[in-house]
């Protein structure tokens, strides 16, 4: 009997999501692009033309062409390709930064919204000083003490993240936690893990989604503005923010080594952002058109 | 058009639709009514079958995009309404009609005074000098029952039943000639809702206005009506006198609506509901729309318009059963 | 009232604090050698050491932590520069109204055009003006700050020779340092307050407005609109500060000697004094925001100022 009734009331949820999501059109374009950039990335070594650190010296600053769809850059390596391999790193910092900060949000969330007390109070006030700093300031400020590096931005951006999705986590497992769904699951004797991830957990999630979704646009960016005033990626390495860092000294006279990345940066940010407005709209009906 | 008679209020074969997501929900579908001055006309049905839309549509105030005035004429006073430019409108909103709201949490704007909420109305409808407009917001918050100290509380600081009261001196604020109460008494405590019915009616008296009631409770009808009007899925179903319907009900839908009602002199061991669920706005059915809930339906009432038959002077049923005999056979 | 702004300074003070021994305990626990930043390789370890004994770097962490804090909190002492031995507190002031210029002026134009925008987009809900504007907006997010800098300064330095690239000097220094930090704060300040109108919208005291006889502009600004600001000025604060604390990015691209330049400098030459003051500062600036919109909210809204004068929860 109850395990029929959760079935019955879980199911409408995400079909509903599922379908909204697909309807609306954004989100669909958003999806779509998404896709073929993460695919294009994916299979870079396949679609570039040539080798990701090959310097031609010979054809240095080559405006785009069709030898170089992109043109060259300072010392004649092909910007289509590096934005190709670029993008893996710049994904993988989105998507990691997002994943990690998301998990370890549900999780604190969870523990802080359910038990309440002094386990609620000692986890917020220390993600209390955390956020003491603005995100941005607190990024610039992890990856300048941990030094520059692939993971270390990682680290940065996942926690400077942190605290405002456990306190989105947080305020919605409080929503949740008055429900009385929750005191018949106690009433019938679940344990406390149960109750909180098997009962509370699909019913406070769904903000989170879109948070996650959020995160890998917002992420992208961040990681490039660090990579471009010197801290997080450092090149050589061709994440799109360190293309743009490569190129900043020739803004004036080669400005397509710096157009071209930045579109890129923002088309990704563009389709992660349309996906997730799709996903909220999907997720709360009362903002639909 | 020529002028029309000399009723009141007219309301001529009135359609309105909802779009949404694609579907079609056809709220108001062909109601026609009259009603004279001073009359207090009660429209009751069920929840979704289309009173507020009505009373809202008479207003002109419905959210364009979803909603679309398909046909019809709304006369008052000799002026179709429908046809009035939005200019005119709004001096006729608030000031000739006025609407009282179904739930008072939500009617009032959380972050003005309750006092300047009611001077908007003055302000709106004639009244230039703030002053004076005070003066006859607080005389008209006397009169509803609120004490003049609670002139600059905010909506959150009142109970529900006070704030009732404002929308009702909201509403009553510039004399209005028809005023529309739309389920005045459904978000309230059953307590209260007595109380607010009876202000309701004192001042309608006290200001010789004519008032359409809408309800779902028919003990407010039978408090309050001189004619009651019974809508089901956008139609009329039944209408007449208010003693002529309660002592004689004809169409099926109105007899299911009494019999579902306890009654205090018979003995009764349960209620009779009706059966099935209120007629899907989206999809109504073919013919007479309340037939597949209907325990007298037959193949005719699936076919064509219902036709109305008048059982007593002014006492109309749309029912096709009806032709022989005055009511229809048990 | 007075309770209220007494419990919100109190609050900035603990989140200043805080904020001081985040930064401090991040930078103390780097795994570089500000020794080595300030004498360059070629020093010797005698000679590192020394320079480490001089600036008490040996010292526990406790010591110089709570030296740290009473110099920040009781003196109002930031210390001097490891590089240039200068005191940090002056050089800040040379530079703050620099930051504090793009960060003001960021903010009027964030709130003017960003409310103006979610106003019209929010009335024409569902059509297609209401469409325009939201891409628009999403194209706007989607921009990184200091790319939407390069752009500007491509086309109207580059092309079209209006406006210096870098550096400062008059007011049409700060033009494009300021539109290229409120960017993308207005996308999300026009997407909010859309958002609300739209909620507000159908709310029923809007009908009953309506119902009253008011003219649909009146409805709008007078009614719909104190209503939807509220959502609005309370993420406000989140915006502001994000602008304030995006200075490094942007001073950086404008190559504008303020706050946030002084930050990225200092952070390089592992200046620790300097980064210190400079985030606090930074920290400082956000909090005030934060103060003045959290009153500029309970001054407005009747709900919260209801609640603190019969004496606060």
């Amino acid at each position: 009997m109850e395990r029929e009734k959760k079935k019955v009331k879980r199911t409408p949820v995400w079909v509903g999501v599922l379908q909204g999501t697909v309807r609306s059109a954004g989100a669909k374009i958003g999806a779509i692009l998404l896709a073929i950039i993460i695919l294009a990335c994916i299979f870079a070594p396949l679609i570039a033309p040539y080798g990701v650190n090959e310097m031609q010296m010979s054809e240095r600053f080559h405006g785009p062409s069709l030898q170089h769809i992109f043109g060259t850059d300072t010392v004649g390596r092909d910007l289509f390709t590096r934005i190709l391999y670029g993008g893996r790193y710049s994904l993988a910092l989105g998507f990691c930064g997002a994943i990690f900060s998301t998990v370890v949000a549900i999780f604190l969330g969870c523990i802080a919204g359910y038990y309440g007390g002094f386990v609620e109070s000692f986890i917020m006030r220390i993600l209390d000083i955390i956020s003491s700093l603005p995100a941005i300031l607190l990024c610039i400020l992890i990856s300048s003490a941990l030094g520059p590096g692939f993971v270390n931005t990682i680290i940065a951006l996942a926690v400077s993240q942190v605290p405002s999705n456990v306190r989105m986590m947080r305020s919605q497992v409080l929503i949740e936690r008055s429900q009385e769904y929750l005191e018949a699951a106690e009433t019938i004797n679940c344990s406390k893990a149960r109750i909180i991830f098997k009962h509370m957990l699909p019913n406070a999630i769904s903000p989170m989604i879109i948070c996650l979704t959020m995160g890998i646009g917002d992420n992208i960016a961040m990681a490039a503005s660090l990579s471009y005033i010197g801290l997080g990626v450092q090149p050589p390495t061709p994440e799109w923010g360190a293309l743009l860092s490569d190129a900043r000294m020739h803004l004036m006279s080669y400005p397509y080594l710096i157009i071209i990345p930045g579109i890129f940066i923002a088309l990704t940010v563009f389709a992660t952002n349309l996906l997730g407005d799709g996903l909220r709209d999907a997720l709360d009906p009362k903002l639909r058109k | 058009m020529e002028k029309q008679g000399n009723e009141f209020l007219e309301v001529k074969n009135l359609c309105v639709e909802y779009t949404s997501d694609k579907k079609i929900v056809h709220a108001v579908n062909g109601i026609s009514f009259t009603m004279k001055k001073g009359e207090t006309l009660a429209i009751v049905g069920e929840t979704g079958a289309g009173k507020t839309t009505l009373a809202k549509t008479i207003m002109r105030i419905l959210p364009d995009p979803p909603a679309k005035i398909r046909e019809g004429e709304v006369w008052l006073d000799g002026e179709n309404l429908l046809e009035k430019p939005e200019k005119e409108m709004t001096e006729i909103r608030g000031k000739k009609v006025a609407m009282i709201f179904q739930d008072p949490m939500t009617a009032l704007n959380p972050v003005k005074t309750v006092g300047s909420q009611i001077v908007d109305c003055y302000l709106l409808h004639g009244y230039s000098n703030k002053d004076e407009a005070c003066k006859k917001a607080k005389e008209m918050l006397e009169l509803v029952g609120i004490p003049v100290t609670r002139f600059g509380e905010y909506p959150f600081q009142f109970s529900g039943g006070m704030k009732q009261r404002v929308v009702i001196a909201m509403a009553l604020a510039c004399n209005p000639e028809l005023i529309l109460a739309d389920e005045p008494t459904t978000a309230l405590d059953v307590t209260i809702q007595a109380q607010v019915i009876g202000l309701i009616n004192d001042l309608k008296k006290q200001y010789s206005a004519s008032m359409i009631l809408i309800t779902h409770d028919l003990g407010v009808v039978a408090q309050t009506s001189d004619r009651v009007i019974v809508v089901y899925a956008g139609t009329v179903v039944e209408a007449g006198e208010r003693n002529d319907v309660f002592l004689n009900p004809s169409h099926p839908y109105t007899k299911g609506l009494f019999s579902s009602l306890p009654s205090m002199d018979k003995k009764v061991r349960r209620l009779t509901p009706i059966e099935g669920l209120p007629a899907d706005p989206t999809n109504l059915p073919s013919g007479c729309p309340f037939h597949p809930r209907c325990p007298q339906s037959t193949e005719k009432c699936r076919q064509g318009q219902m036709p109305v038959v008048e059982l007593e002077p002014g006492h109309f049923c749309a029912c096709c059963n009806l032709k022989h005999g005055g009511t229809a056979d048990e | 009232m007075c309770r209220y702004i007494i419990r919100r300074l109190l609050t900035m003070i603990l989140i200043l604090v805080a904020s001081a021994f985040l930064i401090f305990t991040l930078l103390y626990f780097t795994p570089a050698d500000p020794a080595d930043a300030q004498l360059g390789i070629s020093a010797t370890w005698a000679e590192k050491e020394a320079l480490r004994e001089t600036l008490g770097l040996n010292r526990p962490y406790a010591v110089q932590l709570g030296e740290f804090m009473y110099n920040t909190f009781i003196k109002f002492d930031f210390g001097k520069s490891w590089t240039y031995g200068t005191p940090v507190f002056g050089e800040l002031m040379t530079r703050i109204p620099r930051t504090l210029t793009i960060g003001i002026g960021a903010m009027v134009i964030n709130l003017a055009i960003g409310i103006l925008m979610g106003i019209f987009a929010g009335v024409h809900a569902g059509k297609w003006q209401d469409s325009l504007v939201m891409c628009i907006l999403m194209v706007f997010i989607a921009c990184p700050n200091f790319w939407v800098a390069l752009m500007l300064v491509l086309l109207f330095s580059a092309k079209l020779n209006l406006l210096p690239a870098y550096g400062i000097g008059g007011y049409e220094y700060y033009i494009m340092p300021i539109i290229a930090s409120a960017v993308a704060g207005i996308a999300v300040n026009a997407r909010f307050m859309r958002n609300s109108i739209v909620e507000v919208f159908r709310a029923d005291y809007i009908t009953t407005a309506r119902a009253k006889g008011m003219k649909e502009k009146l409805v709008i600004y007078k009614e719909m609109l104190p209503n939807a600001l509220m959502p609005t000025i309370t993420n406000m604060g989140r915006i502001l500060s994000g602008i304030i604390a995006g200075a490094p990015v942007i001073e950086s691209v404008f190559s504008i000697p303020g706050v946030g330049n002084y930050l990225l400098t200092a952070i390089n030459q592992r200046d620790y004094p300097t980064v210190r003051a400079c985030v606090l500062f930074l920290a400082l600036c956000v909090s005030l925001i934060m103060l003045a919109v959290d009153l500029a909210y309970a001054a407005i809204d009747p709900r919260i100022r209801a609640q603190f004068s019969k004496g606060g929860r």
